[in-house]
C-alpha cells in the first residue's frame, strides 16, 4: 500500500471532520493569532530591557519562534490528536482492529488524526522563521540554510521517536495514559536559546526530552555556530532515535493482549 | 454546615488522591513556565548586572515567591467543572440542597491544592539550593500582610473563573472563551515578568484590573517592596474587586441555571 495514498486518504477524512466544526476552526485561529500577538509582544517587552540574550538577537530570536512554532504544530496537530485516539483504543480494544490492517501499525497509529486548519500556523512558522533570519543579517549561505533545514526535519523526527516511545510504554503499563504530559510540558523551554538556562535545565532538555535538539539546535546551524562533525552527529541521533523508537513499537506491540483478554 | 464541609473533603480528599499521578503531571506542567522565565531573566540580569534597576537576585526571589503565590492564588475550576454541564453530570448535584460551585467545586480546588503543595514543597527546596536567593527583604508583618491578601486574591480568582466557567450554560466555546481570560491573566497579573518592566500602559491598566491581586501584589507585599499607600491602594482594589466577582459570579450562576436542561432529559 502506497503511503502517500494513504496519507492524502487520511487528510481528506480529518478535512472532512473539520468542516463540521467550521466556526470552532474560525475561533481557533482567532486564539492563535492572539497568542502569536503574546507571543511578540514578550519578546518585545525582554529586548526593550536587553539587547541580546544568552548571546541571541531579536531577529534570531524571531526565528527561534517560527522555529518552535513548527515543533508547538506537531504537537497539537498530530501528537495530541493521535495520543487520545490511541489510550482510547487501548483502553477499548478498539486497537486489535488497527492491527488487523495490513499497513505498518506505527504509521496507521500516530497518522490517522490530523488537526488540517493547523497547517495555517506552519506557513506562520515560515514566515517568522524568514523575517527573523533577515533581522538578524546572519551571514546565510545556501549551506547554512541547507543544515538549517536538515537539521529541523532530524529535530522533528527525535520529538516523533520520542513520542513514540512514550506511548508505546502504554502497552507495558496500559494506566499510563499521561503519556505525553511531560513533553508538553518541557515543550515550553523551546521558546529561547538553551544557552540562557542552568545547566540542569540545558542538560534535561537537549539529552532526556530533547526539545532544544528541534529548536536552538537548527537555528545554531544558521549562525554557524556549529562545525561539521556536530551537524554529523545530530543527524545520525535523528536517525539512530527513529530506529530505536520503532524497535520499541514492535516490542511493545509484542506485550499488547486487547482489552478484552 | 461544617459537618457538610467536612464530608466534602473527605470525599474530594480521597478523589484526588486516587488521580495522584495525573497531579504530578500537572505540577510538572505548571512549574515549567515560571523555571523557564526565572532563568531567562535571571542570565539578562547577570549579563547586564541590573535590569531597569532589578538585580539577578530580585528576579529569583520574584519567580521564587511567585511559585508559592500562584500556587495559593490559582484554582482549577474550568477543568472540573465545565464539563459537567456539557454531559448533564450536574444535574445530580443541583437537586442537592448546597451550591454545587460554592461548595463541592471549591473544597475540591483546596483539597487538589493541599495534594500539589505536597509534591511542590521539595521542589521549591531544591529550587532553594539552587538559586540561593536573598530574601533578607521579607519581613514578618510583610507575610502577615500578604496572607489576607492572598486569601483575596483566591477568592476573585476563583469567583471570576467560576463565573466564566458558568458561561458553559449558554455555549460549548467556555474554552475558548476562558483561554482568552487567561492569556489576559499573562498580560496583566505579573506572571511573566515583574509588571514593573512591562510597556507603561500596560501597567497603568494593570493596577485597575483583577489579575495582579493574584500575582502581582501578594508578591510584593511579601518581598516588602511597598510603601504603605500602595498597600492601602491594594487592598482597596482588591475589596472592590471581590464584591464585583461576587455580584458577576451569582448573576451568571443565576440566570445559567435557569437556561439548563439536562442532557437527556
Amino acid at each position: 500500500m502506497n503511503v502517500l495514498k494513504l496519507l492524502s486518504a487520511f487528510l481528506k477524512v480529518n478535512i472532512q471532520m473539520s468542516l463540521a466544526y467550521r466556526a470552532d476552526t474560525v475561533v481557533n485561529i482567532l486564539l492563535n493569532l492572539m497568542w502569536l500577538g503574546w507571543e511578540l509582544l514578550s519578546l518585545g517587552i525582554i529586548f526593550s530591557n536587553t539587547d541580546t540574550i544568552g548571546g541571541w538577537g531579536f531577529g534570531e530570536l524571531i526565528a527561534l519562534l517560527g522555529v518552535f512554532r513548527l515543533v508547538h504544530t506537531l504537537m497539537i496537530a498530530l501528537i495530541w490528536p493521535n495520543t487520545e485516539k490511541f489510550n482510547q483504543s487501548i483502553r477499548d480494544g478498539s486497537m486489535d482492529y488497527t492491527l488487523l490492517q495490513p499497513v505498518n501499525s506505527m504509521f496507521l497509529v500516530t497518522f490517522s488524526r490530523i488537526t488540517v486548519w493547523r497547517a495555517w500556523d506552519l506557513i506562520l512558522a515560515a514566515i517568522l522563521i524568514v523575517i527573523g533570519v533577515n533581522m538578524a543579517g546572519d551571514t546565510t549561505t545556501l549551506l547554512s540554510v541547507l543544515t538549517f533545514i536538515l537539521l529541523t526535519v532530524s529535530g522533528t523526527i527525535v520529538i516523533y521517536s520520542l513520542w513514540i516511545v512514550l506511548i508505546a510504554l502504554t502497552f507495558w503499563f496500559t494506566k499510563f495514559d499521561n503519556n505525553v504530559t511531560i513533553l508538553q510540558a518541557l515543550l515550553d523551554a523551546g521558546r529561547y536559546p538553551v544557552t540562557v538556562y542552568p545547566v540542569w535545565l540545558r542538560i534535561l532538555v537537549t539529552f532526556i526530552i530533547p526539545i532544544a535538539v528541534a529548536t536552538t539546535v537548527p537555528l545554531q546551524a544558521l549562525r554557524g555556530d556549529l562545525n561539521l562533525s556536530r551537524v554529523l552527529m545530530f543527524l545520525v541521533i535523528g536517525l539512530a532515535s527513529f530506529l530505536v523508537a520503532s524497535q520499541v513499537w514492535k516490542r511493545g506491540l509484542k506485550q499488547y493482549s486487547g482489552a478484552s483478554s | 454546615m461544617f459537618k457538610i464541609f467536612r464530608r466534602l473533603w473527605q470525599v474530594n480528599w480521597a478523589e484526588q488522591w486516587q488521580y495522584r499521578a495525573n497531579l504530578i503531571m500537572y505540577l510538572l506542567y505548571w512549574l515549567v513556565s515560571p523555571i523557564i522565565y526565572l532563568a531567562v531573566w535571571t542570565s539578562i540580569a547577570q549579563s547586564k548586572g541590573s535590569v531597569n534597576g532589578l538585580t539577578p537576585n530580585d528576579f529569583v526571589t520574584y519567580y521564587m515567591t511567585l511559585l508559592v503565590v500562584d500556587q495559593i492564588t490559582s484554582n482549577i475550576v474550568i477543568h472540573t467543572f465545565a464539563y459537567k454541564v456539557q454531559d448533564g453530570s450536574l444535574s445530580g448535584e443541583l437537586v442537592r440542597p448546597i451550591h454545587p460551585m460554592l461548595t463541592n467545586a471549591l473544597v475540591n480546588n483546596i483539597a487538589f491544592k493541599a495534594l500539589t503543595i505536597m509534591g511542590f514543597i521539595p521542589v521549591w527546596i531544591v529550587l532553594f539550593f539552587l538559586y540561593k536567593p536573598d530574601f533578607s527583604s521579607v519581613t514578618f508583618s510583610g507575610i502577615l500582610l500578604a496572607l489576607p491578601a492572598t486569601m483575596m486574591g483566591f477568592l476573585v480568582g476563583f469567583l471570576l473563573s467560576a463565573a466564566i466557567t458558568s458561561l458553559a450554560f449558554w455555549t460549548t466555546r467556555v474554552y475558548s472563551i476562558h483561554e482568552f481570560y487567561f492569556a489576559l491573566m499573562l498580560l496583566f497579573s505579573g506572571q511573566f515578568v515583574p509588571l514593573t518592566l512591562m510597556p507603561k500602559l500596560i501597567q497603568d491598566i494593570a493596577q485597575y484590573l483583577p489579575f495582579q491581586l493574584l500575582i502581582y501584589y501578594p508578591i510584593q507585599l511579601i518581598l516588602g517592596k511597598l510603601s504603605s499607600t500602595q498597600i492601602v491602594q491594594g487592598y482597596v482594589t482588591g475589596i472592590t474587586w471581590l464584591v464585583i466577582a461576587i455580584l458577576v459570579f451569582n448573576w451568571v450562576w443565576r440566570n445559567g441555571v435557569k437556561r439548563y436542561s439536562a442532557v437527556g432529559a
